[in-house]
């Protein structure tokens, strides 16, 4: 390995990003893929499962102190999350609600990368982020709960708003925060709306960079397992504090689209 | 406006005799009544033709929509009910929402009614029209009850049907038969009620003009749901536990008790 290069995080999988992140040598996988709980539903949508779905659930210890990293892999249906992969972080976060409860907190990190709610188990998918959106709440009121959005696919769908809810953000540049991905938007709204190909505008738009200058995260890190393994542990450590969930000032709605995005600060 | 929504329609049937609620955009629908007796705020999501933003005039959620709705609820004064009525086909998709940022938009109302359902105030959702996606997720899904009117047009689902057929180059008749074999990506009310996650199906003929008693019926339902003290400890979690879902989602339910068992060394 050239010891130039930095050790991407954004190029690992869900697992190696979790490893990345513990205390080295505590990493214990729950459920881990060996248990074989892969969703039943892809076969008959000619999909072929994964025997994690697409979600890690990880206990170990960061700065020593007793931690569960949920990361989900942006490689298997990109990220997309489904009953199974849905209920393993739901599940995640209502025991560490209970530890909180307790008086023995667990370090909480989201390592969300996911286009979504998976086409494929619709319905369920949804029920499933209206209880992770609530046990982020429930957990956020005892401890901090961090959301690292740093992978290639960034976070969009259901998600996006639960990571929205979360008491820390941290994002790379590589990432992206949206509700729609540019693709949807550009299926529902029409090529003018948005060009799905036009990488540099998405970025612009929707880039880690520009949510971090909007105040939408606590921190903005490089793509490296060591800077933003530190990054977490500052935000359990010294947490920053996100500005509430209320409307930012915005230019009138009304300007023609490039108009208003040049008014945003956005280069059309 | 040609045709009057269906959550207009039922908002102003529900919060008839109710207090507006001023301050909010005019797809945001605010009221405080009472519904035999229990004191409810009444918050409706209807079409605005006129919006300031174009792609959110048709009733979507929008960012005036998500942040309206998380102030009207969190605005909510002590001692009262909230009640979300749901028709919202889906959240806006545009450039200009996902610029200043429509995830927090609709994290909002996503959290200002866990918080206030979480803080001791009952909290319900009926469901009367379209609940797609973001938009469900953000206003109705966080409620302690779900009510829905047992009717063809309601749809549940991530996303519109056009939108479903495009990702999956399938037709309506594949995925109409996918949905057969994968109950989760039916878009009927009665197949949704299936998971458990809703509390009370209310059939109407028409579901645009109730009758006396069909509304009758609804009304009375949604009292009792309100005026019971275990609303208000009910959180989206406790519907693994319902009957429906102990059939339906016993994968959720392993999972978490695999999880659990596997929790601590």
């Amino acid at each position: 390995m050239n010891v130039l290069l930095a050790d991407s995080f954004a190029e690992r999988g869900a697992r190696e990003r979790a490893q990345g992140l513990l205390d080295p040598q505590t990493y214990r996988e729950l459920l881990g893929p060996f248990e074989r709980v892969s969703s039943p539903y892809l076969a008959a949508q000619s999909v072929v499962p994964q025997s994690d779905d697409g979600v890690v659930v990880a206990r170990g210890t960061l700065g020593g102190v007793r931690a569960c990293v949920i990361a989900t892999d942006g490689r298997f249906l990109g990220g997309s999350i489904g009953e199974i992969g849905g209920a393993k972080i739901a599940g995640a976060l209502e025991l560490s609600r209970r530890d909180a409860e307790r008086g023995a907190p667990t370090r909480t990190v989201l390592a969300l990368d996911t286009g979504g709610i998976r086409l494929q188990e619709a319905n369920l998918g949804i029920l499933a982020v209206s209880e992770i959106s609530d046990a982020i709440v429930a957990l956020r009121e005892l401890v901090p709960v961090v959301a690292l959005i740093a992978g290639r696919v960034g976070v969009y769908g259901g998600l996006s708003l639960s990571t929205a809810l979360c008491s820390q953000i941290i994002v790379s540049e590589g990432a992206r925060i949206g509700l729609n991905g540019p693709d949807v938007v550009e299926t529902e709204s029409g090529i003018e709306e948005l060009d799905s190909s036009d990488r540099p505008l998405i970025w612009r738009v929707m880039g880690g960079r520009r949510r971090y200058d909007q105040g939408f995260a606590t921190d903005f890190v490089d793509d490296d397992v060591g800077a933003i393994r530190e990054a977490v542990l500052h935000a359990f450590e010294r947490p920053r504090e996100l500005g509430p969930l209320v409307a930012p000032p915005f230019p009138n709605p009304r300007l023609e689209r490039n108009e208003f995005l040049r008014a945003m600060g956005i280069e059309p | 406006m040609s045709e009057r929504s269906r959550g207009s329609i039922w908002f102003e049937r529900l919060a008839a005799g109710g207090t507006r609620v001023a301050g909010l955009p005019p797809s945001v629908q605010v009221a405080d009544g009472a519904l035999e007796g229990v004191p409810v705020r009444w918050i409706a999501v209807v079409p605005d033709p006129n919006g300031r933003f174009e792609r959110a005039r048709n009733g979507e959620m929008g960012i005036d929509e998500g942040f309206g709705v998380a102030q009207a609820v969190a605005g909510t004064p002590r001692d009262r009910a909230v009640v979300a009525i749901v028709d919202v086909p889906g959240q806006a998709f545009g450039i200009r929402e996902e610029a200043i940022g429509l995830q927090r938009a609709l994290a909002a109302p996503t959290y200002a009614y866990a918080r206030v359902r979480r803080d001791g105030a009952p909290v319900a959702a009926l469901v009367v029209g379209k609940a797609i996606s973001g938009a469900f997720l953000a206003h109705g899904l966080q409620a302690g009850w779900i009510g829905a009117l047992n009717d063809g047009g309601i749809e549940v689902h991530v996303m519109s049907e056009p939108a479903v057929a495009r990702v999956t180059r399938m037709d309506r008749g594949d995925l109409a038969r996918v949905a057969l074999e994968v109950p989760a990506t039916a878009r009927d009310i009665a197949t949704f009620s299936t998971f458990g996650a809703i509390d009370r199906l209310f059939d109407v003929v028409d579901p645009c003009d109730p009758t006396e008693s069909e509304f009758a019926r609804v009304s009375e339902a949604l009292a009792a749901a309100l005026r019971d003290p275990r609303l208000a400890r009910r959180n989206p979690r406790d519907r693994l536990d319902t009957p429906a879902a102990v059939r339906t989602r016993a994968l959720s339910r392993r999972v978490r008790e695999a999880l659990e068992a596997q929790w601590d060394d």
